[in-house]
């Protein structure tokens, strides 16, 4: 589970994120949407822990993430939205490069490989050098990376960005799988049907603040409104005049 | 785990860099070019000068008609006169000549006054030092026989012409243009190990900072400095190879040209090389965390190649300086790192002997220095900036 309190974060005079609080549940899949510029990376960054925030904390199943960040970073596994691959290493290597940096065996990181190579279809490519990877075929290694070591709760962002219809599927099926399995996930995302298919809460962030948080039917029955895309645009557009607005907490 | 990230990390960075064309270029074939160079001058020069020493000296001469018994002596000495017609200066100016024996314009009278000479001479060429050298030596030789005949005449011991008997012992590895270019070897070395692992110090921090990987590579359970260490290794194993491939290079160059034309006696043994590879090894971890530190203070990967390109230029320049202008090795020069390396690469390829105080000194001033940077560089690397392009 990952818990935010109070998370506030500044770059010199420009106020970025806001009091910021909200709990991603185990078992479920929690969407994080919100206008470019909404503070959302920097949401990811700071939960993380590679930004410190001004003030606030973050607890990941438990642990404080300040206090702790080699064991809140250990329970975490992460899908940036730069795929940032080396490009001479294969796509095995990575995995076994991002294991051994968890502390992971060698013939136990094998096995969680052999398994990855399977689960997310890398067969044809798992012994090739980066380079030239199709999108597919490096959100397919980032994603490895993030899952080698089997963390409990799981941040995408962006996941499906660039992807074809098939490899947007199979990545949709893959976090319903996770979330079967009783992980928590994080995502944020652009595409407004995806968060509607996928997410089972929805937190909406508009200039560094929640604007709107809740299981999606609250959502709706707070705002009078049935599409999320409409929902969104509602909330976002009144993010200046309307300080917060909670729904189903 | 401390140590297990660490190595994670290095590993990770050396087969990265192993399958990196230009960090391969950078540590393996560009510390060729400063041993190819010195080699490709010693072969000019000393070919020059072996080709001068066996070849028939010719001796290009103004008016040899008017000193019949000297041109005799210089032929019967193996000289071959070439008559000169026109300016002589300007044919040894202009190459057409390597240099004129002018003698007097009217005949000399036999035994009398002394006979003038003059000698045109371009020492600027290698054909002109060698052969002029030659002629003097033939023309004192004339001037020691012909005075000894007169003293024997007038019924003097002709040992009476001497006052000194000088004998001279080089005890040096080295004697004339060897010197010069042996004092080259240390600015070359100290060059290449502020370049061998260039490319790895830059591609993985600022580079990585780039590609968007850095910020990746810290949202695992390592602590930056791990990372940092790893990195570190990384940079100083592909110094080390570019260090050991110029050594190696150097020690086959010195052993392959013809080095008693100029002056050397004998080239540097094993031993000799390993030492001063040894003397080196502070400077690869200094030269390592220093290109990691400027890799990281940084904005961008095209700033960091500035600084980087010119970071070798500060050792070697002081190194280019002590070959031209010589300095006595003295305590306190050792504690300069670099400076203090360079005035013990210079005696150790000399020849000379060095102190183990020197050697001492200058092994912790540098290591002080790399704990300074190092401690610096932790702390740069805990900053968020450190993470993304700017």
């Amino acid at each position: 589970m990952i818990e935010v309190r109070g998370l506030a974060k500044s770059f010199g005079d420009l106020r970025v994120v806001e009091d910021v609080s909200f709990v991603a549940r185990d078992g479920e899949i929690t969407g994080l949407i919100g206008p470019n510029g909404a503070g959302k990376t920097t949401m990811f960054r700071l939960i993380c822990t590679v930004l410190r925030p001004d003030r606030g904390t973050t607890l990941i199943d438990g642990i404080d993430s300040q206090k702790d960040p080699l064991a809140a970073r250990r329970r975490l596994g992460v899908l940036p939205d730069l795929r940032a691959l080396y490009t001479r290493l294969t796509a095995r290597e990575h995995l076994r490069y991002f294991g051994e940096l968890h502390g992971i065996g060698r013939s136990e990181l094998a096995a969680r490989i052999e398994e990855l190579v399977v689960t997310l279809r890398m067969e044809d490519f798992i012994d090739r050098r980066a380079k030239g990877f199709s999108r597919g075929q490096q959100m397919k290694v980032a994603l490895g990376r993030a899952l080698v070591h089997q963390p409990h709760n799981i941040m995408l962002d962006e996941p499906t960005n660039g992807l074809d219809v098939a490899t947007s599927r199979a990545v949709r099926d893959l976090l319903r799988r996770l979330r079967a399995e009783g992980r928590c996930i994080l995502l944020t995302s652009h595409i407004m049907q995806e968060v509607a298919a996928l997410a089972d809460r929805i937190v909406v962030l508009a200039e560094g603040r929640i604007v709107l948080q809740g299981a999606p039917a609250d959502l709706r029955r707070a705002t009078g409104l049935n599409d999320l895309e409409e929902i969104f645009m509602a909330a976002t557009q009144e993010a200046a005049a309307q300080p917060a607005l909670a729904a189903g907490e | 785990m401390t140590m297990y990230a660490t190595l994670t990390v290095f590993k990770k960075e050396m087969v990265d860099h192993l399958r990196d064309g230009r960090s391969i270029l950078i540590s393996m074939i560009y510390p060729l070019m400063g041993p190819l160079l010195l080699g490709l001058m010693f072969l000019f020069v000393g070919g020059g000068m072996r080709v001068n020493e066996g070849a028939p000296l010719v001796v290009p001469v103004v008016n040899a008609g008017n000193a019949p018994d000297l041109v005799r002596f210089l032929e019967r000495g193996g000289a071959t006169m070439q008559p000169l017609f026109g300016d002589a200066r300007s044919l040894v100016s202009g190459g057409r000549a390597a240099f004129a024996l002018i003698l007097p314009g009217q005949p000399a009278p036999a035994g009398e006054s002394p006979l003038q000479v003059r000698l045109i001479t371009n020492p600027a060429r290698v054909d002109s030092i060698v052969a002029t050298s030659r002629v003097v030596e033939l023309l004192n030789t004339y001037q020691r026989e012909t005075l000894g005949g007169r003293l024997r005449a007038a019924g003097l011991p002709a040992e009476m012409m001497s006052v000194l008997n000088i004998e001279q012992e080089n005890i040096g590895q080295a004697a004339g243009p060897a010197v010069i270019l042996l004092t080259m070897i240390p600015p070359f070395l100290i060059f290449t190990l502020f370049t061998g692992g260039v490319h790895v110090a830059l591609d993985a921090t600022s580079g990585e900072r780039e590609r968007g990987s850095f910020e990746t590579l810290m949202m695992n359970p390592v602590q930056r400095y791990q990372v940092l260490i790893g990195k570190l290794g990384a940079t100083m194993v592909f110094t080390l190879m570019a260090l050991g491939v110029q050594a190696i290079a150097f020690w086959v160059m010195l052993h392959s040209v013809p080095q008693e034309s100029l002056g050397l006696v004998a080239p540097p043994s094993i031993l000799r090389l390993a030492l001063i590879v040894s003397v080196c090894l502070p400077l690869v971890v200094l030269a390592a965390a220093t290109q990691l530190l400027i890799s990281a203070v940084t904005r961008s990967v095209k700033e960091a190649q500035t600084y980087l390109g010119l970071l070798p230029l500060v050792p070697g320049l002081a190194g280019m300086v002590l070959a031209l202008a010589p300095v006595r090795a003295q305590p306190m020069l050792a504690a300069i790192p670099t400076f203090g390396q360079t005035l013990l690469m210079g005696q150790l390829v000399r020849n000379e002997a060095v102190s183990a105080v020197f050697i001492g000194i200058t092994g912790l001033a540098t290591l002080t220095a790399v704990a300074l940077l190092l401690l610096v560089g932790f702390r740069l690397y805990e900053r968020e900036e450190i993470l993304f392009p700017q």
